[in-house]
């Protein structure tokens, strides 16, 4: 059992489109998932038809784990289970400060799905607060979309400052390149830049691609609609690479 | 996830569910896969009766529990089952050996199945319930399914509501919970098979009161059964077994007639005696060598080492052997000699035993017959035995082999008039007996028939010289085999006629007048 968080701090970058895309592309290749929507925009929870409402979790770490498991729903894909966002998600810094392992009590609450899930992946909101940092504990290894700006650059060494800071391994972090524009000549500069820079970039790239921002009105994963589009060839070797590289 | 799993009613149709269920949820078709397997037994029901179910699909071979869905055991194969020892070497392989033995693998039907997946959607075209409906064909192009038609009812994971709801309608369109039973009976009875039908050792049906010659008839009825349904298959040389079945139907038939004595006019007991011993004599070479062939590793496993293989030529000329034989088997079954005798017979067995009693023995209740005659032949054997004791010469052995065959065939014959458990003990005390002696035989027979096939075969070549080696090792070892059995006799026999054994089959046969 691996947990793989697509985490990134800027808002924007595809990130519930990669979640939702890869989520898809596990479970076809034979991984039981889990798809945990921690962000309060609910986005991923959106693009497989779920309504974003969970019980209300309660005090304590084994009722927290009972409420999931209630509020777990089978998406329309083998394999692939979500867990929905719920706007008091963003309350969960409030309440994981009271509480105490407050930076350890996502991966509490998760431990009894390991037996039943092969991935667990986390879509992630843009913050580094309190429920980033659960995330950093939490997950084994943390995928960041990077669009190819010179805002990206500065802001991707700034999570690696953090990471530093606390102690967080920064060699389970990789990151890709989103949203790519060909061309301008920008964005490859950008890209070289990104490459020779850090570590642990992959070599799949995902273009700026309409079919992508068709998820929202299809509410479907790209590789489900259109499996034979560039956006699901992008996703697709962006999987391999990930299964492959990461997992 | 949770399934339900449901049953189609009689007479409806997957069209029609989905029509009555459209009217109140949403569906969508999903998709339909097909998938064949093909069952496999042996003409016994080998498998069955131990509550096993082979199938072959996809270039897979597996063995599964009756009455379980799971799978014990599965392999590749490249393709369809025969015999066992031309399996892939694997578990699946070892845990049949033993229950197949020598028998070949037949293919009793194929099922064809198809199974249409549906989605059932909430207001946000979500995917609450997933349906699936399965259908079995034994043909693909039949309309009707062979069998039940299965609907099975897939929870989503956090949609209970839904199953439920959907579970509730299809109670109402009046389909039913699966009880569980293997679908392999609706299967086997849609192809017209009935598992278990065929044993070559059947329970007589006779009763303690019934007339003598109606028991018989019952029994000869069973026996020339067997005997036809053998037939085609020695014919086809499908497996050694069948020609087996088929001769111990035959033998013991002819036993019956001597044995169940005076039932029948003289001259038809006379005539069937003859004719059927001419049958008998039909199938004599191709047995012996299918037994030698069976027995091959045995017999190499009985070489030291540097010889195994040098007693190779022998088995190759008893195979070109056994070929011969078998054409000239096909020929006697298919000549009008067998055919009319057979036909004769038959007319006999169907034609109604008169009201007068044409023999002696004809209208005795068979009851009395059947004590008559296995006490007589029992004492026969203890005084045989006892003379044995005294100079155990082999004629003596072989003569008292006969004797416990024809008391053992008695004691099947008469099995239902007697109390089981008794005569089921009596009949494996004889076996003990019958084994030793058998093995005796065999050992004198297969040393006489090596020494035999020496002397036909060339002895210039290296290679043959090699041979006479290891048949003259052989010879050597089944006469020490020999030997050792012929002096286990006596305890044998004297354990088959102790106290117990004899009390017991006084008690049984022994006339007493007084508890009649």
């Amino acid at each position: 059992m691996t947990t793989l968080a697509i985490y990134s701090n800027k808002g924007g970058v595809g990130k519930t489109a990669t979640a939702v895309n890869l989520a898809y592309l596990a479970a076809q290749a034979g991984y039981t998932t889990l798809l945990c929507d921690l962000d309060p925009q609910s986005s991923s929870t959106f693009y497989f038809r779920v309504k974003p409402k969970i019980k209300r979790a309660a005090q304590g770490f084994t009722k927290a784990s009972k409420a999931i498991d209630k509020s777990i729903k089978g998406t329309d894909y083998e394999n692939l289970d979500l867990l929905p966002a719920d706007f008091t998600h963003r309350n969960l810094d409030i309440t994981f400060n009271n509480l105490k392992h407050s930076k350890l009590r996502l991966t509490k609450v998760l431990v009894p799905f390991h037996k039943e899930y092969d991935l667990i992946m986390l879509d992630c909101p843009p913050t580094i607060n309190i429920l980033a940092e659960n995330i950093f504990n939490t997950a084994d290894n943390i995928l960041v979309p990077l669009i190819p700006t010179t805002l990206s650059l500065r802001t991707h060494q700034q999570m690696l400052t953090f990471f530093k800071k606390n102690n967080y391994n920064k060699k389970n972090v990789y990151t890709f390149l989103s949203m790519v524009d060909r061309r301008k000549k920008l964005h490859k500069e950008i890209t070289v830049n990104i490459t020779n820079t850090f570590d642990g970039v992959l070599e799949s790239v995902i273009p700026y691609l309409s079919h992508v921002e068709q998820m929202g009105l299809r509410r479907e994963p790209v590789p489900a609609f259109a499996p034979n589009v560039a956006a699901a060839k992008a996703y697709r070797a962006l999987w391999d690479e990930v299964e492959t590289k990461i997992l | 996830m949770k399934v339900e799993i449901f049953n189609m009613p009689e007479g409806m149709n997957q069209m029609q569910l989905l029509a009555d269920l459209s009217e109140k949820f949403s569906i969508v078709e999903d998709k339909t896969v097909t998938q064949n397997y093909t069952l496999y037994d042996t003409f016994d029901w080998r498998l069955f009766n131990e509550k096993l179910v082979l199938q072959h699909s996809n270039n897979i071979l597996s063995v599964r529990a009756l009455s379980s869905k799971k799978v014990i055991d599965r392999v590749p194969v490249t393709q369809p089952p025969g015999f066992v020892w031309d399996l892939p070497e694997s578990v699946l392989q070892l845990r049949l050996a033993s229950i197949i033995e020598m028998r070949k693998l037949l293919n009793l039907a194929t099922v064809h199945v198809n199974s249409t997946t549906y989605r059932l959607l909430n207001k946000d075209a979500k995917t609450v319930v997933r349906l699936a409906i399965e259908e079995l064909r034994l043909t693909p192009q039949t309309s009707k399914p062979a069998s039940t038609t299965y609907v099975y009812l897939h929870q989503v994971r956090g949609y209970p509501k839904a199953a439920n709801t959907l579970a509730q309608a299809l109670q109402q369109l009046k389909l039913t919970p699966d009880k569980n039973s293997d679908i392999y009976f609706s299967i086997m009875a849609a192809a017209g098979k009935n598992p278990s039908a065929y044993s070559s050792k059947p329970q007589f049906e006779i009763s303690a009161q019934m007339r003598a010659d109606e028991a018989t008839k019952i029994i000869m009825r069973s026996l020339i059964d067997i005997i036809r349904l053998n037939e085609p298959y020695v014919k086809q040389d499908v497996d050694t077994e069948f020609l087996h079945d088929f001769r111990v139907a035959l033998r013991r038939t002819r036993s019956a007639l001597s044995q169940i004595r005076a039932v029948f006019p003289a001259e038809v007991t006379v005539r069937f005696k003859q004719d059927l011993a001419h049958l008998g004599r039909l199938t004599n070479q191709l047995r012996d060598l299918d037994v030698y062939l069976l027995d091959k590793d045995t017999y190499k496993a009985m070489l030291p080492e540097i010889l195994q293989d040098d007693i190779d030529p022998l088995f190759a000329m008893l195979q070109q052997q056994r070929a011969k034989a078998l054409k000239d088997v096909i020929k006697g079954l298919n000549s009008k000699v067998y055919q009319n005798i057979l036909r004769d017979w038959e007319v006999f067995l169907q034609e109604d035993t008169p009201e007068s009693d044409s023999a002696p023995n004809a209208g005795r209740p068979i009851v009395d017959l059947a004590q008559e005659r296995i006490y007589k032949r029992y004492r026969r054997i203890v005084k045989s035995g006892q003379a044995i004791l005294a100079n155990t010469e082999d004629e003596l052995l072989h003569d008292l082999r006969i004797e416990c065959k024809k008391l053992r065939y008695l004691l099947e014959f008469f099995n239902a008039l007697f109390p089981a458990k008794k005569v089921k003990f009596l009949i494996r005390q004889l076996k003990v007996l019958q084994n030793n002696l058998g093995d005796f035989n065999d050992l004198c027979v297969q040393g006489e028939y090596l020494l035999n096939a020496a002397g036909s075969l060339p002895t210039s070549d290296p290679k043959s010289q090699k041979m006479m080696l290891a048949i003259g090792a052989l010879v050597g070892t089944l006469d020490n085999e020999r030997i050792r059995v012929k002096e286990e006799f006596a305890e044998t026999f004297l354990e088959f006629v102790a106290p117990a054994n004899k009390a017991l089959f006084k008690q049984l046969f022994a006339p007493h007048k007084e508890n009649k």
